[in-house]
């Protein structure tokens, strides 16, 4: 089972071409150390209520990146909003990333491809060589996301990152998403962290949004 | 059946009592206390044990629950799956109004079953 991590990685692959599907990289950035901050509450490492995060367990995970952003955590003494622990991590997610992608090939998942672009510039993809996992996930949440079934947490949390991320898309038909809005923005709210993850990406598109509009 | 979970991370005497009784067919459940990381994997196992039922029929009392967290809307979670699994009933009651509001704004309280009273609450789990 891959961590959040690296399945929002993978996820935000494009799956034909390799390269990271159309997301702001602000936006990206919030949900991978978002995805950190909830695989170390699953882990049962920091724990939180409608005010605070806290760490409750500062024993290492035996995962470096996950012990790395809880190490950080601990520092901060003080328990911290969720949103600023997110925001704490978000200077990490470009390394998270790496990370996740050099696991994700390390684990025959995805291919490495190295190339140059009009024989300048280098580029690197990332072609899915085996998308079982991917598969798997999407049909788990395709089957909560169409019925009523009661989600685990673990698919509370992907749904969460992945609606964040508006890659519904990738799950769900546009017929489909839009018969379960309701549904998903229930079970989105059943994370209270991943709620600091929703609004913090929201304020950033609402940001790019009025930053790029006309001023008349 | 009483047993106590007394949590050790974040200050002696903050615990959660998890209690059971029989209401006919329906096992009446009492949490009290606290519900976060520290008495989350002792409310587990005490779950994993009433969910013996075939099918499970749970009616669980909140009205002694102080205090809840992300971890514990979790164990909920996770007894809530187990029990539509298992194709049985779940109902909550006696929520403090904090704990409500916890409920409300995390949409816990959209899909779970919450019935004002014990008396509700059997007769919905039934």
């Amino acid at each position: 089972m891959l961590g959040f991590v690296e399945e929002m990685v993978l996820l935000q692959l494009d799956e034909t071409q390799g390269g990271l599907v159309d997301l702001p990289r602000s936006a990206a950035d919030i949900v991978l150390a978002g995805a950190a901050v909830m695989e170390l509450a699953l882990l049962n490492r920091v724990d939180s209520d409608l005010e605070r995060l806290f760490v409750v367990d500062a024993a290492p995970t035996g995962d470096d990146m996950l012990d790395g952003a809880l190490h950080e955590l601990a520092a901060e003494g003080a328990a911290l909003t969720a949103i600023a622990a997110i925001e704490r991590l978000t200077v990490n997610a470009e390394k998270y990333r790496q990370e996740a992608l050099r696991r994700l090939v390390a684990n025959g998942i995805l291919r490495e491809e190295n190339g140059r672009h009009f024989w300048v510039f280098r580029t690197r993809r990332y072609p899915v060589i085996d998308d079982r996992e991917q598969r798997e996930v999407k049909g788990r949440l395709r089957q909560i996301l169409l019925t009523d079934e009661i989600p685990d947490p673990r698919d509370v949390v992907l749904i969460c990152l992945i609606e964040a991320c508006e890659l519904l898309g990738l799950v769900l038909a546009a017929d489909e998403i839009a018969r379960t809005k309701t549904r998903v923005a229930e079970l989105s709210r059943l994370d209270l962290i991943g709620q600091a993850v929703t609004r913090a990406v929201a304020e950033i598109r609402f940001m790019i949004r009025h930053s790029s509009a006309p001023v008349f | 059946m009483l047993t106590t979970a007394r949590g050790g991370n974040r200050g002696a005497g903050l615990a959660m009592d998890f209690a059971q009784e029989q209401a006919g067919d329906v096992t009446v459940v009492r949490l009290a206390g606290r519900l976060d990381s520290s008495t989350a994997p002792p409310a587990e196992s005490s779950f994993a044990r009433v969910l013996d039922g075939d099918p499970p029929r749970l009616a669980i009392d909140l009205s002694g629950l102080e205090y809840i967290s992300s971890a514990g809307l979790r164990v909920l979670l996770v007894v809530a799956k187990k029990v539509q699994q298992a194709k049985g009933k779940v109902v909550l009651f006696g929520l403090l109004p904090n704990v409500r509001e916890v409920f409300a704004i995390s949409g816990f309280d959209k899909i779970l079953t919450i019935q004002a009273d014990a008396a509700a609450a059997v007769a919905a789990a039934r």
